[in-house]
């Protein structure tokens, strides 16, 4: 049983099962010929062993059954807590820490860098319905370097399988805490000029004919948690035209803090806050990107993407993730001036036309 | 000689406890009156169109045949599909309407299958259609216009007010058989537009910019302006107003005659025209000069021409940077959305339609009946020409058929005129809404030429909008102006406004058009982005606000405002109380 798979390396068959669906996804997309970062995952089994051969499996069974077939909130946050200290406090086997390492040096000499910093991400498995459910609770790491840090991040991850949230939602559907175990992504991470999201349908209308981005500068890190208003970019997705880009007013960003070794979010320079992101040739980048994702998978995605510092006019931007996009209101791309439709939905419906 | 077959045998009773009420059933759902306990149910909108108030003929000519017959019978030949028209109560003089909603889902269902069997025709045959109704109807008008009346037998006269009020009820139909199908067709573009995230400030201008009958007009004013200046005429019109100008005019003679002559010859074309929309109880331009005199001196008294051409250029050149803005941002599929309704929407152009129908039909629908009245009052000696207007229809008819026209009607058309003008002083007391108030209407009539969109809605039932000092509206016409306010009731105020003052009022007509020459800024109680006030104040360059269902109570004459047309916002500075004490 492996321990460790390589991105690039791994039989595509096999990725999702052995790497979660997360990286899995990156292998998918690396064999479509987009690009993604390199990097490495320590298998689902990986945890399974050091679970079992560690004797943790045991002591979260005996938190979990304190607690009960219906437990408070505070009750499932008190298990969380004391399973994640668990996690902390049992060292990894010599043998799994050995491996790592070399993955580890693996990476640092395939980017010809030393102490290269990564992105250490978790990465579940089951299905893409958990998976959303699931969307953005385990934890991230960013900006993490050298094998000893490496190690603990992954630790790290595997206890974030154990959150309050994740905990409650298992007990409530009534799944075994076996049955969904967790694999760790360590990925080279791309020095970004300007990162985001990027929708290949309209991710709140649902219109299927443009390609929705929002940007920042920096990592995407302030972008997924909200934590900044982006720029908003739409652009047609059968001409590739630019619609809209509304410039947003940026006050925070995530930036790597050398002294601390990580991304962390900091206030933006006012420098660049008010300023456009994205210039046409990297929109049209990201487009292309998103659109040859759709095409691959068959239906809509929204993917995170980085424009590295050394990227060049022409180069392909790096996709770091991609998921099928979760659509509220799903429609069909307007096929024709219909005034009869028109009236019923507007002026026959019962309710206020818009913009009035 | 015809053979006659006498009914006679068969006149007697028909089937046991028949009574002739029970067979009873009108074509129009509901006709007009006066208000009833039972209306308080419904939503009832104080009219704009009628800020004068009507006289009994007048209430009933418009209030029956053209609100009720006119929408009612429209509502059912497109159809609606979930209302079946207009209809109307009187406060005193003062018109209310109220949609009629249709609420069985059912009968919603077989409508709207109709609908989409019948607009899709009906924008394919836009052109011919209106075209063949607006040629019928100047075919009728042309009947009356040959006329001479005063060598018809009295005995004749009944006859031709049936033939005239049929004239304006027939002019109704056509008149709501395309204005709602056209508005229909707007009003999905417009939803359409603003979905797809187009400014909706900017939907008007997508269809401005093409030639009308009232247009046409004011070039024709502006025309006789011009020679009234070459002719050295000016100072008479700056000396005199109204008739006056014409009495000045007529004693000065020489270049003058010449000049009344060519006015003349300008009213025979256009001067068959109402400053109000189908009321039978206002004068047209020919029986009493004082609007296009005034007009005319409103033109004569700038000192620059205004350049109707450039406004043209100017109106077509930003219809196309309006166009090419709004499809730069969509997607190509939106493209070809946009483009059809567009194309559909110039072809069968509604705001287009809004101001020239009302030189075909609803300046001078009523003009036959009111000369037949007048006919009438000369013949039965009344003192007043204007008498019969104050007759209810089956009192006119009895005084057209013989009966006499003596103390009892006259005494009564006496107290009535009192009546007419009590409420009419009444009219900036009155309520804009009565009855149930709801959030949001149906009725295309309502919502795009009364502006009754939720905002207004909520307005009007404000307790305290006399106190509100800022306003919101619909972005009429873009630009911020500051001034002091003329709040008028009609257009027979409109020499009030002073240069530079900012008119309120309750909806404007193409009477006021001079008006906006003048005025700095204006704001309306009703009217959307497509209303005159609208059209005009783009037109002009004058910032203007509409639909702000209650300008006229909030804000008091000479009151210091300002106009924000850019984002549809209306707000008091200075009330004329402070300005006064200051």
């Amino acid at each position: 049983m492996q321990s460790v798979v390589w991105v690039d390396e791994v039989d595509l068959a096999q990725a999702v099962a052995l790497a979660g669906s997360k990286m899995g996804r990156l292998t998918e997309l690396h064999r479509a010929g987009v690009e993604v970062p390199q990097g490495f995952a320590v298998t689902v089994d990986a945890y399974r062993r050091h679970c079992t051969e560690s004797g943790l499996d045991a002591r979260i069974e005996e938190v979990i059954s304190w607690l009960g077939s219906e437990p408070s909130d505070a009750a499932v946050e008190d298990a969380s807590t004391r399973i994640r200290t668990l996690f902390e406090d049992t060292p990894m086997s010599d043998a799994l820490a050995g491996e790592i390492t070399e993955a580890y040096e693996e990476l640092c000499l395939r980017a010809v860098d030393v102490n290269v910093p990564t992105a250490v991400r978790s990465s579940a498995t089951g299905e893409d319905a958990a998976d959303a459910s699931f969307a953005g609770i385990f934890d991230t790491y960013l900006g993490v370097s050298g094998p000893q840090r490496v190690i603990d991040a992954v630790r790290a991850c595997w206890g974030s399988l154990f959150t309050g949230r994740a905990l409650a939602y298992r007990l409530r559907k009534g799944i075994s805490h076996h049955a969904m175990p967790i694999a760790v992504g360590v990925i080279e991470l791309i020095h970004a000029r300007a990162s985001g999201v990027a929708f290949s349908v309209h991710p709140v209308t649902g219109k299927p004919d443009r390609i929705v981005i929002e940007t920042s500068w920096g990592w995407g890190e302030a972008i997924v948690q909200g934590l900044v208003n982006p720029d908003h970019v739409e652009v047609g997705k059968a001409d590739g035209r630019l619609l809209k880009y509304d410039v947003a007013h940026k006050s925070v960003v995530s930036a790597f803090d050398f002294a601390d070794g990580r991304v962390t979010e900091i206030d933006m320079p006012a420098k660049l806050a008010d300023r456009k992101v994205l210039d046409d040739e990297q929109i049209a980048a990201i487009a292309a990107a998103v659109t040859a994702i759709e095409e691959h998978y068959g239906y809509p995605v929204d993917v995170e993407w980085v424009i590295s510092r050394h990227r060049r006019a022409g180069d392909p931007v790096c996709i770091v993730q991609s998921r099928p996009v979760t659509v509220t209101a799903p429609v069909a791309a307007p096929a024709a001036y219909d005034p009869v439709a028109l009236a019923q939905k507007f002026v026959f419906s019962g309710k206020p036309i818009p913009g009035r | 000689m015809a053979t006659v077959v006498p009914v006679e045998p068969y006149t007697g009773e028909w089937y046991p406890g028949f009574q002739p009420e029970f067979i009873t059933s009108p074509y129009i759902i509901d006709g007009t009156g006066p208000f009833r306990k039972e209306d308080e149910d419904k939503f009832w909108f104080l009219d704009f169109h009628w800020s004068r108030g009507m006289t009994p003929l007048a209430a009933f000519a418009w209030g029956q045949d053209g609100y009720c017959w006119g929408t009612q019978h429209a509502a059912e030949s497109l159809p609606l599909p979930p209302g079946r028209g207009i209809t109307s109560r009187f406060a005193g003089t003062h018109l209310y309407g109220s949609a009629i909603p249709e609420t069985d889902p059912r009968e919603i269902g077989a409508r709207a299958n109709r609908l989409g069997t019948n607009l899709p025709r009906f924008l394919e045959n836009y052109q011919s259609t209106w075209e063949a109704g607006r040629d019928e109807l100047e075919a009728t008008w042309g009947y009356f216009h040959g006329l001479d009346l005063t060598a018809v037998p009295t005995g004749d006269l009944a006859g031709l007010l049936g033939q005239a009020r049929r004239y304006h009820q027939r002019s109704m139909e056509i008149h709501f058989g395309v204005m709602y199908p056209l508005l229909v067709n707007f009003l999905g573009f417009y939803g359409a537009c603003a979905e797809m995230g187009i400014n909706t400030a900017d939907i008007g201008k997508f269809l401005q910019g093409e030639d009308t009958k009232i247009m046409e007009t004011d070039r024709g004013l502006a025309e006789l302006a011009k020679k009234a200046k070459a002719a050295g005429l000016r100072q008479v019109f700056e000396d005199n107003s109204g008739n006056a100008i014409r009495t000045a005019l007529s004693a000065k003679g020489g270049s003058a005659s010449q000049w009344l002559t060519d006015f003349d010859d300008f009213l025979q074309v256009y001067g068959h025209r109402q400053e109000a929309t189908c009321d039978v109880g206002v004068p047209s331009w020919i029986e009493d000069n004082t609007i296009p005199l005034d007009m005319i001196k409103s033109f004569v008294l700038k000192d620059e021409d205004h350049d109707f051409e450039a406004a043209a250029r100017n109106a077509m050149a930003e219809r196309e940077a309006a166009v090419e803005t709004a499809r730069s941002g969509l997607t190509k599929e939106e493209q070809a959305v946009f483009d059809a309704g567009l194309r559909s929407n110039l072809e069968a152009n509604f705001p287009w339609w809004q101001d020239d129908h009302n030189y075909y039909i609803d300046l001078k629908v009523m003009i036959p009946l009111r000369r037949v009245c007048q006919e009438l009052a000369d013949r039965v000696g009344a003192e007043d020409r204007n008498d019969m207007l104050y007759l209810f229809w089956p009192e006119l008819q009895k005084v057209a058929t013989g009966s006499t026209y003596d103390g009892g009607l006259k005494s009564l058309v006496k107290d009535r005129r009192q009546y007419f003008d009590h409420w009419g002083a009444l009219r900036g007391q009155m309520p804009k809404v009565l009855g149930t108030v709801p959030e949001t209407v149906e009725d295309p009539v309502l919502i795009e030429i009364f502006g009754l969109n939720p905002s207004a809605i909520r307005a009007v039932q404000n307790p305290n909008a006399a106190e509100e000092t800022v306003l919101e509206g619909v972005a009429a016409a873009k630009g911020t102006a500051r001034g002091i306010a003329r709040v008028l009731q009609s257009s027979d105020d409109m020499h009030r406004l002073e240069p530079g003052s900012i008119l309120v009022c309750e909806s404007t007509s193409p009477s006021w058009t001079p008006a906006f020459g003048k005025i700095a800024g204006a704001a309306c109680d009703g009217g959307g982005m497509l209303s005159h006030a609208a059209i005009v104040g783009r037109e002009y360059g004058v910032p203007t606000v509409t639909a702000i269902g209650i300008a006229t109570v909030a804000i008091k004459d000479g009151d210091e405002i300002e106009v924000d047309g850019t984002n549809g916002r209306v707000t008091i500075l200075k009330r004329a109380a402070d300005l006064a004490g200051a």
